[in-house]
């Protein structure tokens, strides 16, 4: 076959090329559009959302032969226990990620500062706890606790619950280091026009950095703040190492009691309830930041955004 | 009577020295524009003038009284000379109104009705009460510029500076911008304009300062440096931009 005609042109399409008509655009447009209508926040969204996870993952595991629907009797059994681990590490996590953000506020203004002290020390810092390891600093901050309470004339109940909570606080400033690189990116980020602009207006260098840095520097750093929050959640699983009973700790002992009561199978159960539980603990925070991002958005700046 | 006088100004980044011993008057009223090549120094002498930058010699006057010393707070004589920027720096997270508010309260400590109040004065004043609740991105490059000629009109300072206000700017805009300048002069504020818009140091300026590699090289009228340039450096450069 010589000379064999060249192909016709998809229908709506300029021969030449040169421009193609109807342009792809709009309903591309529009199924992101959909898309972000869809998974737009709603209050009931961790509901649905986790609803269908459940559903579609206990069906997969039942289509794998892995599990019988009877299982659902267990996890149903054991969700008083596993919802206990879920509050106590809300609670954990309700401390320690607001302590992390105030000594990564602090610790990443100090980085920017002009002061080569403030800096040093920021310095020190965010490189000592970004390079230990959280298990190890936990271990050090509860075992140390208990090492210095040991002759002190608080009773035991007491000294426990100290080295508890030293291991969370041991957690919050791990996850500070991050934080703190987060805030010194955000401040770091705002055009130095703007600093110079509030001199010029006669705003005083402390006043503007709360009136005219930090709000844009805030802006810019939530998206990250969310990544880092959205990973440091699933940290509070080292936690269960000194003895918090959270979210993978009753995970852990239901799941060993599986293994020795029960078919080993429901043990599969016990860690896909865990890990929904866990879903459900970042879903929040994460939309709640991103609530917050849209509340704070600038108008006519809102396309960098989805 | 002198509201700014600028005596022996130097200044150094460096190896390079930028200011070589600048004196400077200007009278209260008086429009002063600064032209010259680029890297000339002109935008650091303004912001020495304001004390943005702190010059390495020299003393700035403003009211007879000099500001640059250390029993003066850099933010006092900041309050009493307004500057404009050639790339705005409208604060991006704040609309026009809060934009002009926000000096009045963190610097002036007005009351926020107070506060507002002159806002929207001034914003009308350079003709954009229309759209006092809009954000800088909503806003054009000439109205971005009139916000900030309108937050810093709002601080009542006693010298107006003016980097290259109309540079980023379009040929609307510029003229936009400059139609507020004229009326700002022609109300009696004490102006320095670095610019390079003949038609306008023409029309207003009663001082034309030509500065050349870290020195006022030539002074005088609209007409003496216009039209009958002394220097042939100066002469050259002004051909240049009439073209």
């Amino acid at each position: 076959m010589t000379g064999s005609p060249t192909p016709s042109p998809p229908l709506g399409t300029d021969p030449l090329g040169i421009r193609s008509t109807p342009s792809p655009e709009p309903s591309r447009r529009t199924w992101i559009r959909v898309a972000r209508r869809i998974f737009t926040w709603h209050a009931w969204s961790p509901v649905v959302y986790g609803a269908i996870a459940v559903v579609v993952g206990y069906y997969a595991l039942y289509e794998l032969g892995v599990l019988g629907v009877y299982r659902l009797s267990y996890a149903l059994l054991i969700l008083p226990g596993i919802l206990n681990g879920f509050y106590v590490s809300l609670e954990l996590v309700a401390v320690y990620i607001p302590l992390g953000f105030g000594v990564g506020f602090l610790v990443g203004w100090a980085r920017t500062s002009q002061s080569l002290i403030l800096r040093g020390l920021g310095s020190a810092y965010v490189d000592f706890f970004r390079s230990m390891p959280p298990l190890a600093l936990i271990f050090f901050a509860s075992l140390l606790g208990a090492v210095a309470l040991k002759d002190t004339s608080l009773d035991p109940y007491t000294q426990h619950n100290i080295t508890l909570w030293l291991g969370v606080i041991a957690l919050g400033l791990h996850t500070g280091g991050y934080q703190a690189e987060i805030v010194r990116a955000g401040i770091l980020s705002v055009p130095a026009g703007q600093t110079e602009a509030a001199d010029a207006l006669g705003i005083s260098r402390i006043r503007s950095m709360f009136v005219v840095t930090l709000p844009q520097a805030f802006r810019i750093s939530l998206p990250p703040l969310a990544n880092e929050f959205s990973s440091v959640i699933k940290d509070s699983s080292y936690l269960y190492i000194i003895g918090w009973f959270e979210l993978a700790g009753a995970g852990y002992s239901y799941a060993s009691e599986s293994f020795r009561y029960h078919y080993a199978e429901a043990a599969i159960v016990t860690w896909f309830e865990v890990a929904l539980f866990f879903f459900v603990l970042t879903y929040i925070v994460t939309r709640t930041l991103r609530g917050i991002e849209d509340a704070f958005r600038v108008p006519g700046l809102e396309a960098a955004t989805l | 009577m002198t509201a700014l006088q600028l005596r022996g100004i130097k200044k150094s980044f460096g190896k390079t020295v930028v200011l070589r011993g600048v004196d400077l008057d200007i009278d209260g009223g008086e429009v002063l524009c600064i032209t010259g090549p680029s890297g000339s120094g002109k935008s650091t002498l303004l912001r020495c003038t304001n004390l943005l930058i702190t010059p390495d010699a020299g003393e700035i006057y403003l009211d007879s009284v000099r500001v640059n010393q250390r029993s003066v707070r850099p933010e006092w004589v900041r309050q009493k000379i307004g500057m404009v920027f050639q790339s705005f720096n409208l604060f991006t997270h704040l609309s026009a109104r809060k934009n002009v508010m926000l000096a009045l309260r963190h610097s002036r400590k007005v009351s926020r009705a107070e506060a507002e109040k002159k806002a929207i004065y001034e914003l009308n004043r350079v003709g954009l009460g229309d759209r006092m609740d809009s954000f800088p991105a909503q806003l054009s490059g000439g109205q971005q510029q009139r916000v900030a000629i309108a937050r810093a009109l709002a601080m009542d300072p006693e010298v107006m500076l003016f980097d290259e206000p109309t540079s980023a700017l379009d040929a609307e805009s510029t003229h936009e911008v400059l139609a507020v300048m004229t009326r700002l002069a022609r109300e009696g504020m004490t102006m320095a304009v670095v610019t390079h818009e003949i038609g306008f140091a023409r029309a207003v300026a009663h001082q034309i300062a030509f500065f050349d590699n870290g020195l006022i090289v030539e002074q005088g009228t609209p007409a003496d440096i216009f039209e009958h340039p002394q220097l042939e450096r100066t002469r050259a450069f002004i051909q240049k931009i009439l073209r």
